[in-house]
Formats: structure tokens, C-alpha cells, sequence
């Protein structure tokens, strides 16, 4: 008969139940099915499923309702004395406040430190302190409802503070949130825990994956929470810290800002795949690659490191990595060679040859931009670079027999100046 | 002074008064307490005492199903509890006289 009811009703249900678990087997059996067939009955008074809030302002606290029945039906009074549940109470307080404060403490320190290794460690520690506290708030508290927790004067104080804020709300406002907000909230949360913690192994698709899992996991653990109010202990100070890590999130995320865990620019290369927003950028646009020329003009091939002896690495685009055929996948020699296009200028041995087939592929490391004409510049004493068409009626006579094409007729400066350097 | 102290004394009396009428379930007892101007009287108490009357031997039970939901316990007044109620409707007459006296003298001194 009991076994029909759901939520708000089951879980008030299994508090009573809880408070005469001391009853012998069949009176305890028959009496929670009174107490199941009169919450049903409860329940229907209320438009739709009574909300717990509703249910204890109609009959009195789970504690209150058992008392009332054992008075009434004459069963002995709860063999539990009154101290030692204080006790428990007060124990499981404390652990649950040195959760609730050190655990998103030590998180929110891993959250906006500045890169990946001492977030994953404060984050872990935060996470550790969390757990064992609330594990040990459970094992004071053992089978009694986590409720008892309001009975001790601090608990009350808190619950007062709490609920003095929630009637500050509109009451439709706060039915509004609770329908709509929760399942949101339970995603919202889920996912960000989830991506975020799989964010700090690296890479996207995997913590794009972890935030699905992570969603789905605390849709579950509210769902489970509603059934078993024990699963508050754990709850709740998650909740804390998902309140604080979610704006936070979603901030980092408009702002783009480049702090911890939110942002992969200062993403360590070392350890993986390279995530979407690696590399360099210009002015906000994105860098393919980097064309070095000496001073005479002419393209050379540089490592570069950053000011901390960093490689500057970025991802390659040549065949062995589009063709996935081994090799690195990042690079800080420049320029990097990347496959070979076909545009008409560029010469090609054979026309109609495609690169969608890794034999066929090529590699360059050409310049796709006509370099510009080197500036002159006053320590070189290089007069025929720049200057070239001025000078260029007088040489090219001496220049001509031998052969030149007319189609460099203004390179001769050029050639002339680089002759001698080599 | 507080109703519902008042009331735990005689809700027995209360409850078999009701059933007198009719046979009735749980929460149908309740309402009737509530209908007749018992507003205080708290659910809990009310399913408690039947379920002590009941271990008594003064009531009744049957189970009949019930068009909108879980079958419903339906508590009646046996011999037993017929004899109880008439005994208690007794004692609280007497009570209930005795108080009426006291205070009617109290007010005619003061």
C-alpha cells in the first residue's frame, strides 16, 4: 500500500517510520499503513503534491507526528534518550559547517589559481576535505534524520536565517523557481563539475563527454536526494560550491579571461591533443603560421620560444599530420610546412593530381605572399636593394649578355647585394 | 487555556461518539471531529487512539476498497465499545457537571 507513494509523501513517510522503528515488526507494519493511507488523503487537500515545507505546516514535524501517535495509540515513549540524539546532532553540525566552509574554500583557491596543476590540487583537496567531513556528519548522525539537526540551537538559528530569506521571495515566484530552476540548476551544475573536471586532463572532447556524464550524474544525485534527505549532507555543500563556480564559469567564458581552469590558452601542450583555442593570435586573429626573412629579404627557418623559454609551439598542418601517419602534431620551427595547394600560380607537376590521398600529398614551406621590398635600413650600406630601379639603367647592360630573362628585368640589384655574402 | 490539552483527555470519547453514527476510516473520523467543532484535535491522535481502541478490543475493522485510491480501514463500535462509550459518556457527564457546578458557584461568590 505504502509502496504507491512518491516523493514528497514517501520521503515523510520514511521519516515517521524512522522515529517508531522501535515498534515490534507487525503493530509497526499496520500502523505506517494508517500513517501511508492518512498522507495520501493529506495530500489531496493540496492542489498538486504538497511541497515538504506544506506537509510539516499541516502535520507537524515527521518527530512531532510519531510523538503524537505513540501518545495516542499508547506505545511506550522512544526508547532513544533525548541527549545523546543532541549529541549526534550537535557532532554532525560541525562536521557539516567544516564542510561547507574548508572543502569550497580550498575549491574556490583551485578555481581562480593561475593555471591547471595547483588548480587540480586545491580542487582535490577541497573535494577530499568535503567528503571525509560529510561522511563523518553521516556517521554521527547514523539512522536519524539529518532534521535533528535543526533541534540544536545553532541549526535552529541557521534554519530561521535561511528561512527568512526565502520569504523574502513571492510565493508564486518561488514555486516558478523550484519547477523551472531545479532541473536547470541540477544540469547546470552537473555539467560544469563534470566538464570542469575532466577540463583539467586536458582534452575538450573528453571534458565535453565528462559534462554530459556529469549532468546526468547530478540529475541522479537530486533525484536521490529528494528520496533520502541523508544525501542533503552531501548536497548541499557541493551546491555551495557549484553556486559560487557556475557565475564564475559563465563570467570567464563571456569576458575570456585567461584564468585556470576556465580558459585552455595557457594549456600545456606536453600532455596531449592540442584543444581548440591553442596558438598564436594577432590582434585577436588566429596565426596559421610565420614567415621569417633576414635582413636581406631572404626566408629563413627559426625556432621561436616565448620569454620564459617556452617553445612557441602550434599545431602542424602538413601531411603527416592530416594524414595522421605519425610524427609530431606541434611545432616551433617556422615556418611550418603545411600541404602544397594548387593554385594556378603555383606550379605543379601534375595538374590533375589530387592531396586527398596521403601518397600524393606534398609539403611546402613557400611563402604565399610576395614578400614586400626590404627597407633600407642605415647601418647596411646595401644601396642596391631598395633604390634598384633608379640605379638599374646603368648596370644592366654589363648584365644582360648573360642570358637574363626579361621577366626579372628589376631583380638585378637584388642578386648583385646577396652574391657577395655567401 | 489550550483545547488541545483538554481534548487529549477525552478524545477516546470523542472518537467512539463518531463512530457511533457510522463506521468510518482514518481520515473520514477526523473530518467528522473536525465538522463537529473539534478543529484542534491533531491528525496523528486521532489514528493513534483508534488504533489503541482498536487493541482494546472495542472496535471493529474491514478493509473496503475505495474508488479514488488504496483501499481504507474501516474502524466500527463493537459491543465493547458500545459499553465504553456509554460508560465514558458517564464519567464525562459527571465531570462535566461537577466543573459547571464549581465554576457557576465560583462566579455567584465572586
Amino acid at each position: 500500500m505504502n509502496s504507491t507513494l512518491t516523493g514528497t509523501i514517501a520521503t515523510y513517510l520514511a521519516q515517521v517510520k524512522a522515529e517508531l522503528a522501535d515498534l515490534p515488526p507487525g503493530e509497526l507494519e499496520d500502523v505506517l499503513d494508517d500513517v501511508a493511507s492518512h498522507l495520501t488523503e493529506v495530500a489531496a487537500e493540496f492542489e498538486q503534491e504538497p511541497t515538504e515545507a506544506q506537509l510539516r505546516e499541516r502535520l507537524g514535524t515527521p518527530r512531532q507526528y510519531a510523538d503524537e501517535l505513540r501518545t495516542a495509540a499508547g506505545y511506550p515513549t522512544s526508547p532513544r534518550p533525548p541527549a545523546q540524539d543532541r549529541d549526534a546532532a550537535e557532532r554532525s553540525l560541525r562536521w557539516a559547517i567544516i564542510a561547507g566552509t574548508v572543502g569550497p574554500f580550498f575549491m574556490l583557491i583551485g578555481l581562480f589559481s593561475g593555471s591547471s596543476e595547483p588548480a587540480g590540487f586545491f580542487l582535490l583537496i577541497g573535494a577530499g576535505v568535503l567528503f571525509g567531513a560529510a561522511l563523518l556528519g553521516v556517521r554521527a548522525l547514523g539512522d536519524r534524520s539529518p532534521r535533528i539537526v535543526l533541534d540544536t540551537p545553532r541549526g535552529a538559528q541557521g534554519a530561521e536565517f535561511v528561512r527568512g530569506l526565502i520569504a523574502q521571495i513571492p510565493p508564486n515566484v518561488r514555486s516558478e523557481l523550484v519547477s523551472i530552476g531545479q532541473p536547470v540548476w541540477w544540469v547546470a551544475r552537473g555539467m560544469l563539475g563534470g566538464g570542469g573536471f575532466f577540463a583539467l586532463f586536458g582534452a575538450g572532447a573528453v571534458a565535453v563527454v565528462g559534462a554530459i556524464a556529469g549532468a546526468g550524474v547530478s540529475v541522479w544525485i537530486g533525484r536521490r536526494s529528494q528520496q533520502d534527505r541523508r544525501w542533503l549532507w552531501y548536497v548541499v555543500p557541493l551546491n555551495v560550491v557549484a553556486i559560487l563556480a557556475v557565475p564564475a564559469a559563465l563570467a570567464a567564458g563571456f569576458v575570456g579571461t585567461s584564468n585556470g581552469l576556465f580558459s585552455f590558452s595557457n594549456y600545456d601542450s606536453r600532455s596531449g591533443i592540442p584543444p581548440y583555442t591553442t596558438g598564436l593570435a594577432l590582434d585577436g586573429e588566429p596565426i596559421q603560421n610565420l614567415y621569417p626573412f633576414d635582413e636581406q629579404g631572404r626566408q629563413v627557418s627559426v625556432r621561436l620560444y616565448t620569454e620564459n623559454g617556452k617553445p612557441l609551439n602550434q599545431p602542424l598542418n602538413d601531411c603527416n599530420a592530416t594524414y595522421g601517419q605519425g610524427g609530431p602534431t606541434v611545432s616551433n620551427l617556422f615556418p611550418q610546412a603545411v600541404i602544397e595547394s594548387h593554385d594556378p600560380g603555383v606550379a605543379e607537376p601534375d595538374p590533375a593530381t589530387e592531396t586527398s590521398r596521403p601518397e600524393q600529398c606534398r609539403d611546402t614551406t613557400r611563402a604565399p605572399f610576395v614578400p614586400p621590398p626590404v627597407p633600407a635600413t642605415p647601418t647596411h650600406p646595401t644601396a642596391g636593394t631598395t633604390p634598384a630601379p633608379s640605379t638599374t639603367p646603368t648596370p644592366v647592360p654589363s648584365v644582360t649578355p648573360s642570358a637574363t630573362p626579361s621577366s626579372k628585368p628589376t631583380t638585378p640589384g637584388v642578386t648583385l647585394t646577396v652574391t657577395p655574402t655567401r | 487555556m489550550d483545547p488541545s490539552q483538554l481534548l487529549k483527555g477525552v478524545l477516546d470519547l470523542a472518537v467512539l461518539a463518531v463512530l457511533r453514527d457510522a463506521d468510518g476510516y482514518g481520515y473520514d473520523v477526523l473530518r467528522r471531529l473536525r465538522a463537529a467543532g473539534l478543529e484542534d484535535v491533531a491528525d496523528a491522535s486521532v489514528y493513534g487512539t483508534l488504533r489503541r481502541l482498536f487493541a482494546a478490543g472495542a472496535l471493529t475493522s474491514y478493509v473496503q476498497p475505495s474508488e479514488e485510491g488504496p483501499h481504507r480501514k474501516y474502524y466500527g463500535l463493537n459491543q465493547t465499545g458500545l459499553d465504553l462509550l456509554a460508560e465514558s459518556t458517564k464519567t464525562w457527564n459527571h465531570f462535566a457537571g461537577t466543573m459547571a457546578g464549581l465554576l457557576t458557584k465560583k462566579e455567584e461568590a465572586a
